[in-house]
Order: C-alpha cells, then structure tokens, then sequence
C-alpha cells in the first residue's frame, strides 16, 4: 500500500537547519516540508522588503538548501515551504542561483502567490470586505495607515498546482502551516479538495509534526530528563496512508524520542476547540484522535477527521503599534528587596520629570515572578539574606523617542541610584512594535497564482 | 481522599494564538485524567490563574489521548506580539497549572518527575 513520507523541516525562522539536511539524507523522506512563518514574522518582512526590493523573505531557506539540495535532487525529495513569505519571487530567483552556482540543472521552482492582498485593500472594501477586528470590533481605519502587509493564510490548492506541474521546489508566502503538508498529499493521493474526512485526519498529521523538535523529545513536560540527545533532536517525519492515518517516526540515529507523551503534548498546542480546528482546507475535528505505539520511536496516529472547510479565510494583518523600551538591572544584599524598590522609584520619577508617555508598563522581578506575576508572592522585606534581585522594567511606548527615555533615564541608576546594583545595560535595547490586525475575507476573492522557474 | 499537585497525575504544554493561550494537559493515565476532569473545572481553573487570566476559561476534552485543552482568553497581556511579559508568548503558563492543588483518591497513581534518581528511566 502506498505511503508518503512527509518531513517536518523547519518549524520557525530562525529554526536550526541542521535536522532537516539529517533527514533529507537519511530519512527517506518524500517531501520536506519547511515552515518559517510565525504569526508576525511578515511585518519584519514587509519591512524589509520596503527597504530592498530583493528582500522580504526568509533567508535561512538558503542556508538550508545550500546544505541539502543537491541530495535532495539525488533522492527524489521535493521541498515545500513558505519561506517566500513576503517576497516568494525574489525567494525563488535566490534559489535558482544557488542551484546554478551548485551546478545543478533540470531544477523546477514554483513559486506561489496570491495571498498578498496588501495593494488590494481598497478594492476589496469596495466590495463589501470590511476587514473589522474579529477579537474587537473595531473598524480597519482605526489602524489602516500603520498597516504594514496584509496576507490570506491561503490553503493548499496553490501548492497542488505547482506539484501538478512538476516543481521540485515550492516557494509560497503566507500559506497555512497545515496547506504544507495537504499540499503534497493531495497531489500524490488524488484526494479531492473537498475530500473532508481524509483532509481532517491529515491535518491533524500535519499539526502534530509542524512544529518540528517539539513532537520528538523538544520541550517534553513529561520527561524531559529521560530523553536523549536534545542536541541532535531529530525532526519528525509522518508515513501517511491513502486514508490520511500515518505512522509518526524521527530521522534514523537522531536525538530524542517519539512515542505517545510527545506526540499527545504536541497535539494539544496551540490548539482551540479541539473539533473545530479551523484551516482553509478543511475544518478538521481532532476529538477523537487515538495514538498507538507501534514500534521504537513509530507513533500511529488515527481518530481524526473533518467538515466542510469555513467560507472565510483569515487574513493574516499587522500595524505599526510603537517601541518597547526595556531596561533590566540588578541589585544585592543586603537588603536587595529595598534596594530594588528604592531604584524602580527612582526611575518612575525621572522618567515622570522627563515627561514620560506610555501606554503600560510591566515591572517584573526576574527569577521571582516574571512568569506568573502576582500570583507569585513579591520578595518578603523581612529576608536579609536575599542575595540579588533582578528588576526588569518594560513599557509600551507611542514612538521611539519616548521608549529610549526608559533606556537614558535609567541609566543614572548606576552612579545616582542606591547602592549595591549592576547590570545595567549599556546599549537602548528598543524594540518595535507590530501588532495583529486579525480578520476575514470570503474565500472567493482569494485565488492562487503558480510560475515555474528552470533552472 | 490526598491532597497532590496537577503535575503529579499530568504533564502539559502551553502556547499563544494571539491574546488567547491555551493549555493542554495530558494525564499519565485512565485514573489521573478522571481526577483531572472532576476536579479541573473552569471556573476552578479561573480562579487559579487570577490576574493572569482577564477573559474566559473554556475546557475541552480529548478522551482518546487523555487530554484536557483549556482555552483562556485575555491571556496573554493583549498578545504575543504585543505583551510586555517576559513570557510574551505563554510558554509556561501550562506550568502554573501543573501546580494548582487537588484533591484525588488515595489510588490514583501519582508519577514524580524530573532528574530525581527514582524518576530517571
């Protein structure tokens, strides 16, 4: 019975490229799969596409594919991702030089499009997309002029097509994570796009291994101490059957470990309604998903399935919101705790004398109760052996100018300020701002567009 | 009746979908997770994350794996990309739960985690 062996490349920009080259040469792998897309990675993008036109996409692809294309050529694998992202074009010229600088030939790469919607905004007003805040309401034009891209988590009809006409390489912008991995199987399987049941059970594939190192071992609450080889995790592969099931395995003589703990901690991330897991493909039920042990590190996966997919695609929108200014800095015994409230009153006024503007502020002391806030009891004034404190100060600014006043006026804290701290940074470590525009478009004004490149 | 922790009967993972983190949690086994299910209701499950939490808990059941998936909303200090949290992105909320108290029958199995010589494989 046929089988296609799908990998988990990539799980984020930025992500190691190391285990995908493993399983490329040794997973017998059919695809490789690559994901470098998180929820705001294209504003970071957009911005610098705005500055270089041959910018905008994930340039880790190419560190990856310099390692790996040729033995991908070798055997067969084809590569899908969405390192596009804001730029697929520019994205798949790169890779067209790479394979002619490594001399290989006959290379096809599709490149993907369509779900950039940015330069379209006004049109699609016109005819009755509104684009309100699905969380608040709100209207577009509240943020219209900080908008800084504006693209549809697109399904994966595009990536069929590329499939269809013979790509080796699949470069797209914002498709789905899941469309990655549907793509591929609806290409070699001849599932019909409305096929929902099988569509459903392979997403639910697909969201177990997406996020690549946390279905083998990586973040394991349940044992982490017992699982071997963090350092060399090995990236999860499913062999998915004609029904959409599949065995979920790791690269041979990798790190780490598959079995029904890590595959069960990483069916429930990032998860809402467990039966409705909204996609553009389908709308996928995981509620009765099952996962058996079927031999060393090989996880079978059944139980899930699906319904029609919804008639709106999520549109993927950030906005320009400010600078955060953030500054931490240590204090020590003795009396660390007075010390530290002493130095956080110290920055509130000058920055209050510097007329100081800002939409909220987060003090947290570092190694206390930066994770779970005042659920945490603060430090107790009547400990005189508390040996140092870390005070991190962060602030939501309106601009720039205002989130560097956290960065200078904090800095008199090291000759002005009470005794007995260190630490404090020496550079403005600012950081802008993009905030999530989330909402919803009919999928009918939405339609993917497929070139091809020969190198 | 004994008084454990989540974590001694379950292990979790948590993550964020913009201002929403969700919470899975998956019991070590069948007895673990009906003590999950009768005592993790989520209003109980509100009330332990406090401030952490503005909007709402919502609990869903993934019986075929053992899971709990709470859905909390308002969580996450306006949402990843915004938050000005150290865990922005939610990472460790799981853990918080892991540590709510409850109560369980005295048979329920309980499974020690971490590096401690007894738990090591």
């Amino acid at each position: 019975m046929k089988t296609v062996r799908l990998g988990a490349g990539m799980a984020f920009w930025g992500d190691s490229v190391l285990p995908a080259v493993q399983m490329v040469e040794r997973g017998e792998i059919d695809y490789l799969c690559c994901d470098h897309l998180a929820e705001l990675t294209m504003s970071i993008l957009s911005k610098q596409r705005s500055r270089n036109p041959e910018y905008g996409y994930t340039r880790d692809v190419l560190d990856l594919l310099r390692l790996s294309i040729r033995q991908c050529v070798t055997n067969g694998v084809k590569v899908i991702t969405d390192a596009g992202g804001a730029n697929p074009r520019a994205c798949a010229e790169r890779v067209a030089e790479l394979c002619k600088d490594l001399g290989l030939t006959g290379v096809r790469i599709a490149v993907v499009t369509g779900d950039d919607i940015s330069g379209d905004i006004d049109r699609l007003m016109a005819q009755g997309v509104s684009f309100t805040n699905m969380d608040t309401g709100e209207p577009l034009s509240s943020v219209r002029d900080r908008l800084t891209h504006a693209n549809v988590y697109t399904g994966a009809d595009g990536i069929v097509t590329a499939l269809e006409q013979g790509a080796d390489i699949v470069i797209c912008g914002r498709v789905t994570d899941i469309a990655l991995y549907l793509g591929p199987l609806r290409h070699e399987f001849g599932w019909a796009a409305d096929d929902w049941e099988r569509l459903g059970m392979a997403t639910v594939v697909a969201h177990a291994i997406e996020c690549g190192g946390q279905a083998t071992g990586g973040l394991y609450d349940g044992g982490w101490w017992k699982t071997p080889g963090l350092e060399n995790l090995g990236y999860p592969i499913a062999d998915v059957s004609e029904d959409g099931t599949a065995v979920i395995t790791k690269t041979p003589g990798s790190g780490g470990r598959v079995d029904i703990g890590t595959v069960s901690e990483q069916l429930v991330y990032e998860i809402l309604d467990p039966a409705n897991y909204l996609t553009a493909d389908v709308t996928a039920d995981f509620s009765g998903v099952r996962l058996t042990e079927v031999g060393p590190d090989q996880v079978r996966i059944t139980g899930g399935t699906g319904r029609a997919r919804p008639d709106t695609l999520k549109v993927n929108m950030g906005y320009r919101a400010g600078f955060i200014g953030e500054v931490q800095f240590t204090y020590t015994w003795p009396d660390a705790y007075a010390k530290a409230r002493r130095g956080i009153e110290f920055l509130e006024n000058r920055l209050d004398r510097a007329g100081f503007k800002s939409d909220d502020v987060q003090i947290e002391y570092v190694g206390r109760n930066s994770m779970w806030g005042d659920r945490v009891a603060e430090p107790d004034p009547a400990d005189d052996d508390l040996l140092e404190l870390v005070v991190r100060y962060a602030a939501r600014c309106p601009d720039e100018t205002e989130a560097r006043k956290v960065f200078t006026e904090s800095v008199p804290l090291y000759n002005n300020g009470p005794a007995g701290v260190g630490g404090i940074g020496t550079r403005p470590p600012l950081k802008e701002l993009f905030s999530l525009w989330p909402c919803l478009i009919p999928r009918e004004h939405v339609t993917a567009a497929v070139d091809i490149l020969e190198v | 009746m004994a008084n454990i922790r989540v974590a001694d009967i379950a292990h979790g993972r948590s993550g964020d979908k913009g201002d929403v983190c969700n919470v899975g949690l998956v019991a070590y086994d069948d007895a673990g997770y009906a003590t999950l299910k009768s005592e993790l209701t989520e209003e109980r499950v509100k009330e332990h994350y406090g401030s952490l939490v503005r909007g709402t808990v919502t609990r869903y059941e993934i019986p075929g794996i053992k899971a709990l998936n709470f859905v909390l909303t308002g969580a996450l200090d306006g949402g990843g990309t915004r938050s000005l949290r150290s865990d922005h992105l939610g990472k460790t909320m799981y853990a918080w739960l892991l540590r709510m108290e409850i109560t369980a029958a005295e048979d329920v199995p309980t499974y020690p985690t971490g590096p401690r010589p007894e738990a090591v494989a």
